[in-house]
């Protein structure tokens, strides 16, 4: 039978960029959250670089005292507000419905709307640079009464906190929407137990973010208010009122950004290891327990602020407590890939990059979860040191591990995967060189957050390794830049097709790039691994 | 082939196809950002008892700690029956009942925008005593509690007013409620936030 075929006219670039601005698509959606929170983590790279060459020996005068402090202070809530937290936002947007086997998320307008508000928010927060000429300089916590009109006495200051109360309602909005798309749009037959795992740690991310972000909502415009209208919240002499709410926020704010970042491993090991996740439930559980326990360690950030000493003692146990399910996902990692055949691609070598440096990390967190030791070497770059190698060491590379496992699937084209294994080893090196010696040097008592150092006190050597490092994991992601531009953009990459990767999911059951339905029909589920029991059904069943 | 069909795979082909199971998922929308609002007022409520608890915080004598109860006593009598207005109009949606759920919206939103303006009359009364955000860290987080909860209070009004254009417009019915019933929870939690409002405020 012949086939009609009818031209369609294609819309010109004006169209397609009005498309684009108009859309309520969650991989749309999810797409423009992933390139604007690539664009904030390449500025605030780019400050952490002035940083690291500002501190390369001492004496050196690149940027002065004040600037230093806008630098950092960007660098930090750049990366967190602006990076982390929103690009596992958006690979959530984009991946979390084709895991469920749903046409879309629960409210598409309200998806629309958080992803616009965020860029917003990110433009108002680094706007002080342009407005008044200086941005916020209160380092990432904003303690008072540094922060308060007083001692910041700029307006850079007042739109950085505005900027904050807006990424908080917009994550606040994706969560409400996270979670009600999950509840209500599985795929028949998915139930509790067969959510796909990266789907399982958006669930309890987003419960946290619901909960936890309206208490700095709360205390950001206290703040405001008091800078602005005279209010008293924060003048008194006792500076513990924010740093409890600040704290109560941020310490499960770490939660959120690294266990999407576990989620993401705990997809990628099993399909390159060709075996099932080790212990499934108890995987499940322990993300359920991090979520619930993330919320009762916030007092560990205030050891040397006067805090009862008993009440510190219990911090201290939550503190250590909360290291066990972290270690339960550790050995689910390492059990799964146990006797595995393991296929050695840059997403497995990312998630490898991953455990090496978060298990240091989580060790330098429970050695400062201990009092006496916190006492010695808080505010040293022996914490820097530490939240490096969870943020970077984990989130980061967890990213990484994502972007090269799904982007197949977003853009259609496979990376290059030499280039991202050079990548890789030059992004891990990178990473150890940059941020190894810093342990060292906290050791050593060199403060965080000074500009510039005396040549006498030893520092010089760790200093200069470290910001060797730091240009290291510039050009390592310069490699993967390129090989973007190379593999995806440039189309030279080989064609993904549905299912590269021989993966467990429904992503992986639809088009690559998917069609804007996602799905062409329902899908039904009858394990966690839909697309595992239809490979082995149809080799049970051979073609009759 | 044609340019409509789809492109399938032997996998998708090979995935069996059901219907899937309806939910209402404006109300549980409704239900977690209701969650959210409640942490957002815990904040408030931890800022209140750290300032009112701290030991090296003198409260003033000369201020109110436990001012006159009449007003807000009154205006919890509006607040309940605005709530039960609200209930009444919910219920009468959900037999279909169009006209019922107008007038015990239109009631409910009335009876908000009174209470609102007493909030503004008690406002005023505190701060001809004296007694302002800014007058120390205690009467900032006292106003702060009454502050938010009134606009809060503003909000749930204007969800009201939407709700009542849409509602003389027919789009509600036994099917089609959602909007209502998210409203109507909005408003139960504004009343229970009231609710500890007084007891903390006023009586504690
Ligand atoms: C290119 C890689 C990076 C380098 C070289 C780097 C370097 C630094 C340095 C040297 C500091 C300390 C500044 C000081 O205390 O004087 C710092 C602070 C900080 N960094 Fe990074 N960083 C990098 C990536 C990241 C990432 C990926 C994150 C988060 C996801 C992050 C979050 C932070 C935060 C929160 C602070 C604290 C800022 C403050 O004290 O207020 N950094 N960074
Ligand atoms: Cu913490």
């Amino acid at each position: 039978m012949a086939s009609v075929s009818i031209p369609i006219e294609k819309p010109g670039m004006w169209a397609r960029v009005a498309a684009w601005l108009t859309t309520v698509d969650h991989k749309r959606i999810g797409i423009m959250y992933l390139a604007s929170s690539f664009f904030f983590f390449l500025l605030s790279g780019i400050f952490a670089l002035i940083i690291r060459l500002q501190l390369a020996q001492p004496g050196m005068e690149l940027v002065n005292q004040n600037v230093y402090n806008e630098l950092f202070t960007m660098h930090g809530t750049g990366m967190i507000f602006l990076f982390v937290i929103p690009f596992l936002v958006g690979l959530g947007n984009y991946i979390v419905p084709l895991q469920l086997g749903a046409r879309d998320m629960a409210f598409p307008r309200i998806n629309a709307l958080g992803f616009w508000l965020l860029l917003f928010a990110g433009l108002v927060m680094e706007g002080g640079f342009l407005i008044g000429g200086t941005a916020s300089n209160a380092a990432w916590t904003a303690y008072v009464p540094l922060s308060t009109r007083q001692f910041s006495p700029q307006v850079g200051m007042d739109i950085w906190l505005f900027g904050i109360v807006l990424v908080g309602i917009s994550s606040t909005l994706g969560a409400v929407n996270f979670l009600v798309t999950i509840y209500t749009m599985r795929a028949p037959g998915m139930t509790l137990w067969r959510i796909p795992f990266f789907t399982w740690t958006i669930i309890v991310t987003a419960a946290m973010i619901l909960l936890a972000t309206p208490v700095l909502t709360a205390a950001l415009i206290m703040l405001i208010s008091d800078r602005n209208f005279n209010t008293q919240f924060f003048t008194t002499a006792n500076p513990r009122l924010w740093q409890n709410m600040f704290w109560f926020y941020s310490h499960p704010a770490v939660y959120i950004m690294i266990l999407p970042a576990m989620g993401v491993l705990s997809e990628v090991i099993p399909v390159f290891s060709r075996k099932p996740l080790f212990g499934w439930k108890a995987m499940v559980l322990s993300t359920i327990l991090i979520g619930v326990l993330g919320f009762t360690t916030w007092v560990h950030h205030m050891f040397v602020s006067g805090v009862d000493p008993l009440v510190e003692r219990f911090f201290m146990f939550t503190t250590m407590v909360i290291a066990v399910p972290t270690g339960v996902k550790i050995f689910s990692w390492i059990a799964t890939m146990w006797k595995g055949s393991l296929n050695l691609k840059t997403p497995l070598l990312m998630c490898l990059g991953f455990i090496s440096t978060f298990v240091i990390g989580g060790i330098s967190g429970v050695m400062q979860g201990a009092i006496p030791i916190d006492m010695q070497v808080h505010n040293t770059y022996w914490v820097v040191a530490h939240f490096h190698y969870v943020l970077f060491g984990g989130s980061v590379f967890g990213i990484f591990a994502g972007m090269y496992y799904w982007l197949p699937k977003i853009t259609g084209r496979m990376l290059n995967d030499k280039l991202g294994k050079f990548h890789f080893a030059l992004m891990w090196i990178g990473f150890n060189t940059a941020f190894f010696p810093m342990h060292i040097l906290g050791l050593e008592g060199m403060p965080r957050r000074i500009a510039t150092y005396a040549a006498d006190r030893g520092w010089d050597l760790p200093n200069l390794i470290a910001t060797i490092g730091a240009f290291m994991i510039a050009a390592s992601v310069l490699l993967f830049m390129i090989n973007y531009v190379v593999s995806i953009v440039a189309r030279r990459g080989e064609v993904a097709g549905d299912d590269p990767w021989e993966a467990n999911t429904l992503e992986w059951a639809t088009s690559s790039p998917p069609p804007v339905y996602n799905f062409a029909r329902t899908p039904v589920v009858e394990s966690e691994r839909p697309l595992y029991d239809q490979r082995m059904a149809a080799q049970a069943k051979p073609q009759a | 082939m044609s340019a409509f069909t789809t492109p399938q795979s032997s996998i998708r082909r090979q995935l069996p196809v059901v219907r899937r199971r309806r939910y209402n998922r404006g109300l549980l929308g409704a239900v977690a950002f209701i969650a959210a609002e409640s942490m957002f007022f815990s904040g408030l409520f931890l800022a209140y008892f750290f300032l009112r608890t701290d030991t090296t915080l003198t409260v003033r004598s000369d201020q109110p700690l436990h001012p006159s109860i009449a007003l807000p006593l009154f205006n919890t009598l509006i607040l309940t029956v605005s709530v039960a207005a609200m209930a009444w109009a919910e219920r009468s949606i959900a037999r279909d009942d169009q006209r019922n759920l107008i007038v015990g919206t239109t009631v409910a939103a009335a009876l908000g925008l009174i209470f609102m303006l007493l909030q503004s009359v008690e406002f005023s009364r505190f701060v001809t005593e004296g007694f302002t955000p800014n007058s120390s860290a205690f009467g900032s987080t006292f106003f702060a509690l009454l502050i938010f909860h009134v606009l809060r209070v503003f909000a749930g009004v204007t969800f009201m007013l939407i709700v009542l254009v849409r509602a003389f417009m027919g789009q509600f019915s036994r099917h089609r409620r959602a909007a209502v019933q998210a409203c109507a929870a909005y408003w139960y939690f504004i009343f229970a936030v009231w609710l500890l409002v007084l007891a903390v405020l006023y009586r504690s």
